[in-house]
């Protein structure tokens, strides 16, 4: 579903992507990860075109969205969210998912009145039915900066589930949450992909992404040093030196 | 009612056009020192059309408008690619030029034997159409008033439209607006095209009002002030400006004993709103929380 060829991005001589290969298979769960630094959220980035790449090829659905600018991934069906939680403070929880949702040039073609000001039933229902999802329901008239942390990122969730993506790129989702709230994301990402999106996960939280993910692949200095199952990366001599640290302190998956 | 209020109560209505227009670049996260140069070019395009082509009142004022937001837009092709700092300023130079070309411009015609028209920097005499048709003071207010409200009217439909959110979703985070498939430059340019006819409108009711204009009223304090109302007043709702203007106009300038203190207590509460509210008395924040408790005592 997405592939991404010997992709590299360099900023001036520091190589923060280096000739990455790697492809998420529909339906999905992949995880990346890797030391801080190793280049996941530069990988990101570049995939919803952010920054531009410096070489290789990003294919999606067998197009190519190498060069694509962020709205034109956003409308191929990827929908991202951020490491620092990216919302419209200053409008309520409502409008932030109301305009992601109508974001993409309008397909829907109802009137004009209604998609201009109250958004058709069918978005009405839509939005409904995404801070249902979030559980954020009942807070969807109050200012996005009043929320708290956890509700803010469940909101940055929901947002990018507005404009109806197949590919979801998830930016360290559970970062500062606490355990029960991860347990929650767990469910929350198990629901998606049972419901058809791929997503690509890139987590420090080693609880989620082994409990989660189908496949992981594992980046250091920009390059991938391993792929595979959980089993096999928890496993992988390589991954432990370079990742989880020494020997003894693997066990306890945080490092 | 007694002269002098009716003129302070006109002079609020008036400049509140050109706070709003101030105000809806703010929410597009854009400041414009130079909305006077749309609502000057308003002055004299509805000036001309009244007093010189023997137009009437309205279709000579929704011209003057027109022009301003045209000239607006014009002036938002090219400035709105340079964003924050370089806009405010491009936007003081293009106001600054407008100025200066009043003061050399000049177009006169001869109606019963007097020569009317711009004449430079000796200004623009005799817009007297409301005189020649017998509209009183008080009368020309309400039209004054009449036209703020329906403007308000649409600033409020604004808010609760998917546009409102957009120019709100520009305004606070431009490059996420743009990652979410809006295209931040076109909507900038409706915004201060917008924002030109709101000016534009408030030019031409100042110029019937006053019958005199002259390029040196429309310099870069009517500009700052026009900003500093939304300031004052907040950025949350369309009331804030007007707040402003009641303030500022309604109190500072208009009672006798303190209006020698006007720019010293202005400049005073501007800093201090800056500090202690960075976007105003009636905020985001303090709109939503109106807003929320007056649903929950209807329900």
């Amino acid at each position: 579903m997405l592939a991404l060829k010997s992709l590299s991005k360099h900023f001036g001589g520091v190589r923060a992507v280096d000739g990455l290969d790697m492809e998420v298979g529909k339906g999905e769960i992949f995880g990346l990860i890797g030391p801080n630094g190793s280049g996941k959220s530069t990988t990101v980035n570049l995939i919803c075109g952010v920054f531009p790449v410096t070489a290789g090829e990003i294919r999606f659905e067998d197009r190519d969205i190498t060069r694509a600018a962020p709205h034109v991934c956003l409308a191929a069906g990827i929908a991202r969210t951020f490491q620092n939680i990216r919302l419209f403070g200053h409008l309520s929880v409502w409008q932030n998912l109301w305009v992601a949702q109508n974001g993409m040039a309008d397909r829907r073609t109802s009137g004009f009145l209604h998609r201009w000001f109250a958004g058709s039933g069918r978005a009405r229902a839509d939005v409904e039915r995404l801070l249902e999802f979030a559980g954020l329901g009942g807070k969807a008239e109050e200012l996005a900066a009043n929320l708290s942390f956890g509700e803010q990122r469940r909101l940055e969730l929901a947002r990018a589930l507005a404009a109806k993506p197949t590919m979801l790129l998830l930016d360290e989702p559970a970062a500062g949450m606490n355990m029960e709230e991860v347990a929650q994301l767990r469910e929350r990402l198990m629901a998606l992909r049972d419901d058809g999106k791929t997503i690509l996960l890139v987590e420090h939280v080693m609880e989620l992404v082994m409990g989660v993910t189908d496949r992981i692949a594992v980046l250091n200095f920009g390059q991938k040093i391993a792929e595979g199952t959980p089993e096999e990366i928890q496993n992988d001599p390589l991954v432990r030196e370079a990742y989880l640290g020494a020997p003894q302190s693997a066990g306890d998956g945080h490092a | 009612m007694d002269d002098h209020l009716v003129g302070v109560l006109s002079n609020i209505g008036m400049i509140s056009f050109i706070a709003l227009s101030a105000y809806l670049l703010l929410i597009v996260g854009e400041i414009s020192f130079g909305q006077q140069a749309f609502f000057a070019i308003s002055a004299y395009a509805s000036g001309i059309a009244t007093a010189m082509w023997g137009w009437d009142f309205w279709p000579g004022l929704a011209w003057g408008a027109a022009v301003a937001a045209a000239a607006a837009v014009l002036v938002g092709i090219p400035t709105l690619r340079i964003r924050g700092l370089y806009f405010s300023i491009a936007t003081l130079a293009f106001a600054e030029m407008v100025r200066l070309v009043f003061e050399v411009f000049k177009y006169q015609v001869e109606i019963d034997g007097e020569m009317v028209g711009p004449d430079g920097s000796d200004g623009f005499r005799d817009i007297r159409y409301i005189f020649e048709n017998d509209i009183t003071a008080v009368e020309y207010m309400l039209m004054i008033y009449g036209l703020l409200a329906a403007v308000l009217c649409a600033f409020f439909l604004l808010e609760r439209s998917r546009l409102g959110s957009i120019f709100r979703m520009i305004g606070q985070d431009p490059v996420l607006a743009q990652m979410q498939g809006i295209d931040v430059t076109a909507y900038k340019i409706l915004a201060l095209g917008m924002a030109g006819l709101v000016a534009g409108i408030g030019g031409g009711l100042y110029a019937h009002l006053t019958t005199f204009v002259e390029p040196k009223i429309f310099n870069v304090m009517l500009g700052v002030h026009s900003l500093a109302y939304g300031l004052i007043g907040g950025l949350g709702t369309a009331f804030g400006p007007l707040i402003g203007v009641a303030i500022d106009i309604g109190f500072l300038e208009s009672i006798r004993a303190i209006s020698g203190y006007r720019m010293i207590a202005f400049g005073g509460l501007v800093a201090v709103l800056l500090i202690f509210r960075p976007r105003g008395l009636l905020d985001e924040a303090a709109v939503n929380w109106i807003r929320l408790r007056l649903r929950r005592r209807h329900a």
